[in-house]
């Protein structure tokens, strides 16, 4: 990877896209959760930031983090730029299992309730496993700020889901 | 990678997002100096078209006005991947470039990164139409004032695609 990154940092073509394709299925997760219906714009948009500035990294073992940084960034401005009603009746579902529909849309439409700052907080937590500090160094918010926002976003998770 | 760009949902239920050949290309294309595209649809089946671009030593001197030959030196199949080293002469001079070509995605860089052209196709309309992104750069450092000289060459190429992919593509150089 650290051959990837200073190649990419020295403006090569073909390693700027191989790093593209090595990070996609990371910033894919991470930007579809939190941007929802933006998270195609998201993981664009991240990898413009990522490959414009990718001179300032100067570790490259620093990379996913500082990439999970700009996912996240990227991801709430762009969620928070068009507030999209997600309506279970019509949201595509492509090669989804018929048993997993019913909780794939519990999962799209009761993240489509929450803030994206609220989404963005327990995709870190739960589908990244980071600990509540990191997820506040993530953010730049205080470590009381992630765990009040995780509490309401997964009450809301459990309203959904036992009602 | 998801040729047709709609967010998907993930194995453990939660939302996907991904980033279609298209998409690719235009994230190259803000961050490469120098680099110029010309992206619109083309009113041909995917399944006609991106076949017809990829067969390199047929299609680019057809299309690409600058570009007389293309012989393809070597050949490596790695999956779905396809890596070729190709000659490319234009005006005479012989160039070397490296090639990978997906589906949906084809780059060829110049070897000591003296050119690079990328294009990436995606089906819309349920495959009857194709969406399509032509893309040239000289990415090296301070070049970026060669872009508009790279956006006639990359608008022509376009042009001349298109009217050969809706005219059926018939025998004979352009």
């Amino acid at each position: 990877m650290e051959h990837l990154v200073r190649a990419a940092q020295r403006g090569d073509p073909e390693a700027m896209d191989a790093l593209v394709r090595d990070l996609m299925p990371y910033v894919g997760r991470v930007c579809g959760a939190i941007a929802l219906d933006r998270g195609d714009d998201a993981v664009q948009e991240t990898f413009i930031a990522v490959l414009k500035s990718l001179g300032s990294l100067r570790e490259p073992a620093a990379l996913k983090g500082w990439v999970r940084r700009i996912a996240v960034r990227e991801s709430i401005r762009l969620a928070g730029s068009r507030t999209v009603a997600m309506d279970p009746d019509t949201m595509p579902l492509p090669e989804v299992a018929l048993v997993d529909i019913a909780t794939s849309l519990d999962i799209r439409a009761t993240l489509a309730a929450l803030a994206p700052e609220q989404r963005a907080i327990l995709v870190l937590r739960d589908v990244d496993g980071l600990s509540e500090a990191e997820v506040a160094r993530v953010l730049r918010v205080p470590v009381g700020t992630v765990k009040s926002r995780a509490h309401r976003a997964r009450a809301a998770f459990r309203g959904r889901w036992q009602p | 990678m998801n040729p047709s760009g709609n967010t998907r949902t993930g194995g453990n239920g939660w939302p996907v997002a991904t980033l279609d050949p298209i998409g690719r290309a235009k994230v190259l294309a803000a961050t490469i100096p120098s680099a110029a595209f010309h992206h619109g649809v083309i009113d041909a089946p995917y399944d006609v078209v991106w076949p017809w671009v990829i067969d390199l030593e047929n299609s680019t001197p057809r299309f690409d006005s600058q570009v007389d030959r293309v012989v393809i030196r070597h050949r490596e199949q790695q999956g779905d991947i396809t890596h070729l080293r190709i000659s490319a002469t234009s005006h005479g001079v012989s160039l070397p470039f490296h090639v990978r070509i997906e589906d949906g995605f084809c780059m060829m860089k110049g070897m000591a990164r003296v050119y690079l052209v990328v294009m990436a196709a995606v089906p819309v309309d349920g495959g009857e139409r194709t969406r399509f992104l032509h893309m040239e750069a000289i990415p090296l450092p301070d070049t970026g004032r060669l872009r508009r000289l790279i956006q006639r060459e990359v608008d022509s190429d376009f042009s001349n695609l298109k009217r050969l992919a809706e005219s059926g593509f018939p025998e004979g150089r352009s």
